[in-house]
């Protein structure tokens, strides 16, 4: 099992620095569970980290939600072409061209801060006191000499038995998909009904509006964005399962979420997409795909019971 | 004591409580008359910090307290707690305050801040002080044989890759290049729950030609702790003054020291001995808790400063200038406070070590150059029981270059 990438190009370099951005995110994500409430939750690891899955044209960056804790589901894509000059893998056997590791967001977002301001990166796969994946950045300098910064972070290689988990997840059968309206409007709206309540309604129509909703004893705030547009037919995933024909273009399909796994959603999002739309399943979960240029982001947001 | 600061220097003042608060938990003030040093200590006295300011620094500054006139400057010990928050949002203060009085009331054994801000608005505190001797490090930079000079700016961009929480560090000089990587203590990582924690080990390495000046006497590796560093890392990039960083073989302590036209900073770190290094416990303090009256021991300095032949010490004038009794952090190395003014540089006839009384020649020579010493060295009657840590001939040799290694 080998791996070796080698990015030179500061264009690419920038594209990955978008890459970490989203990965502070899903930091962001994993950690304030509400349901954890205080108690530390050591049933999984996995909620606690993150799998990177690497292919011969790919590399995928997922945060496996638990559904059943609430938890958030994140999955990001990078086609590898776009980024690496030098791309080299062996896979865990040679019928098999795929590594899937397990690695801690922390550390590894702090890795990818190093990358933002380098000139060149390198990604390997090494074996020092653990398994590790190197970064190793040449940062710009005056002199002739760059600086060399490398950071080993560990990883834990996940056996093929659990792979199943992180093979790439279908789009679910949604009643509702529309474009998002632009992500620093939602956030804002989003930041002071935080301050109301904990739940918020999602909902939208295929009319192309959407309504952000809270309700307490004392008051209730609705947001409306109209003629956000739906996309055509299906959307951006390959899978397919748009909505149904005969459905009525005024009946609002609804969400009721956590607001702060929104908002934190939001948050993670400092650069504009170029494309952002949201699939809705009625009373079931919010999937949030953004596409970032060559990367492309699914977010899923569990109903709140 | 008594002194007025102005608008722009409230900030620098505030920035270097911020920098010793994440030293120690008690500051301590001495006002002298070479100017006011703030000082802090941890409590495992492994790490050490020392502001001083001139007189130059502030609007005013006079040791006299108000009414008392001739009274001596009390030399207090604060409680960080009760004066880092004062300073603590120097954004607000530096838009909202015009100036600041600071004086030492032996009456009611508070220490007096004043904030005149904008609006007419004056904001008094009162700090109650604990009156203390002055606390003292004893190092001397020109005893090490590495020296490094670079912008603040670049050495906040060396410790930027380490997280926040990393508490140690470890420095390797050679003359090939300059290397910064977090501590491994033993090696294999903490058990936890989990199973075997895996820390992420990141290392940083630089060309010596990125440092403004950089002297090489001997290949180091040492480790320290990196928390205390950051605060006065931070004071360094607000000013945008380059840091001197002075260091030696691995056990020895490094000291990091910023210095202007007005105020001086040093911060001096234990480090970890070499045969520790593996060790799972907290490094080793090479700096000895020795908090000790100094007067009735002189051996102990004086000893490590018996050096062979012709070493070439500097007037450790901050430890001469001390009232009564200052409790003195020696260390196994003959270690003191690099010197404001590095270009003066005596050298040393071990012979006359032994005397712990200076001669009254050389006390001239000292006042030519300190005026402080010589001054406080007459008002004090102690003075003649206190460890000589430098002797000095009458023929100093001014042309020593003070930044040579040390023979």
């Amino acid at each position: 099992m080998k791996f070796r990438g080698k990015i030179t190009d500061i264009a690419c370099l920038n594209h990955f620095t978008t890459f970490s951005r989203i990965l502070k995110s899903a930091v962001c994500l994993n950690e304030a569970d509400p349901l954890c409430s205080g108690v530390v939750t050591t049933i999984s690891k996995l909620t606690k980290t993150c799998v990177l899955r690497l292919t011969p044209d790919h590399l995928f960056f997922i945060l496996p939600g638990k559904v059943t804790n609430g938890g958030v589901g994140m999955w990001c894509q990078l086609l590898q072409a776009n980024f690496f000059q030098e791309y080299q893998m062996e896979g865990v056997t040679s019928e098999v061209q795929e590594i899937c590791l397990e690695v801690s967001p922390e550390p590894w977002s702090r890795a990818l801060k190093t990358v933002q301001s380098a000139k060149s990166v390198k990604l390997k796969l090494t074996r020092k006191h653990c398994a590790c994946l190197t970064v190793a950045a040449e940062l710009p300098t005056l002199s002739s000499v760059g600086r060399v910064v490398t950071h080993d972070v560990p990883v834990d290689v996940i056996p093929r038995r659990l792979w199943q988990e992180f093979q790439e997840v279908g789009v679910p059968d949604f009643d509702v998909s529309v474009y998002l309206p632009p992500l620093k409007t939602m956030k804002s709206v989003v930041d002071r009904m935080k301050n109301l309540s904990n739940f918020l309604v999602m909902e939208a129509n295929l009319n192309g509006d959407m309504n952000l909703k809270i309700q307490t004893d004392l008051v209730s705030v609705t947001t409306h964005f109209k003629d956000l547009g739906n996309p055509a037919g299906g959307d951006v995933s390959s899978q397919d399962g748009g909505p149904s024909q005969s459905r009525d273009p005024e009946v609002m399909a609804e969400v009721t979420v956590d607001i702060r796994k929104l908002q934190q959603f939001l948050m993670g999002q400092q650069v504009n997409p170029s494309k952002a739309l949201c699939n809705i399943v009625h009373q079931n979960v919010v999937h949030l795909v953004l596409l970032h240029e060559d990367v492309s982001l699914q977010y899923f947001i569990p109903a709140v019971a | 004591m008594n002194c007025v600061i102005e608008r722009n220097s409230v900030k620098a003042l505030g920035k270097a409580i911020h920098a010793l608060s994440r030293i120690g938990n008690e500051l301590w003030l001495d006002p002298m008359v070479k100017g006011l040093a703030l000082r802090s200590v941890n409590s495992a006295h492994s790490a050490y910090g020392c502001f001083l300011f001139s007189p130059m620094f502030f609007k005013h500054y006079s040791l006299e307290s108000g009414s008392k006139q001739g009274s001596k400057a009390i030399k207090c010990k604060l409680v960080m707690k009760s004066v880092l928050p004062l300073f603590r949002c120097l954004t607000s203060i530096e838009r909202s305050v015009e100036r600041c009085h600071m004086s030492v009331s032996t009456a009611t054994d508070r220490v007096i801040i004043q904030f005149f801000c904008r609006h007419g608005i004056i904001k008094t505190h009162n700090i109650h002080f604990q009156e203390s001797e002055a606390l003292q490090a004893v190092f001397d930079s020109h005893l090490c044989a590495n020296v490094l000079k670079a912008p603040a700016r670049l050495l906040a961009d060396m410790v930027v890759h380490f997280p926040l929480f990393q508490e140690e560090i470890t420095l390797s000089i050679t003359p090939m290049k300059v290397t910064l990587r977090n501590y491994q203590q033993g090696g294999k990582g903490v058990l936890t729950l989990s199973g075997p924690m895996k820390t992420m080990y990141t290392e940083m390495s630089l060309h010596p030609n990125e440092f403004d000046y950089f002297q090489i006497g001997l290949d180091s590796d040492i480790t320290f702790c990196l928390k205390e560093l950051r605060g006065i890392l931070s004071f360094a990039e607000s000013r945008s003054l380059p840091v001197s960083v002075y260091l030696d073989a691995a056990g020895k302590p490094v000291c990091f020291s910023v210095e202007d036209m007005v105020l001086e900073a040093t911060v001096l770190l234990a480090t970890v001995t070499d045969s520790d290094s593996r060790d799972h416990s907290q490094p080793t303090e090479s700096l000895t808790p020795k908090i000790s009256r100094c007067i009735s021991s002189p051996a102990q300095p004086v000893a490590m400063s018996q050096g062979p032949g012709s070493r070439s010490y500097t007037v450790p004038d901050e430890l001469i200038a001390s009232s009564q009794g200052s409790p003195v952090i020696s260390c196994p190395g003959a270690m003191r406070l690099p010197q404001i003014r590095e270009q003066t540089c005596l050298s040393v006839d071990s012979q006359e070590c032994t005397s712990s009384t200076s001669s009254p020649a050389s006390t001239k020579v000292c006042s030519l150059l300190f005026n402080a010493l010589s001054s406080q060295q007459d008002q004090d009657g102690c003075a003649a029981q206190l460890p000589v840590l430098a002797c000095y001939s009458d023929e100093e040799n001014a042309d020593d270059n003070p930044r040579s290694p040390s023979q």
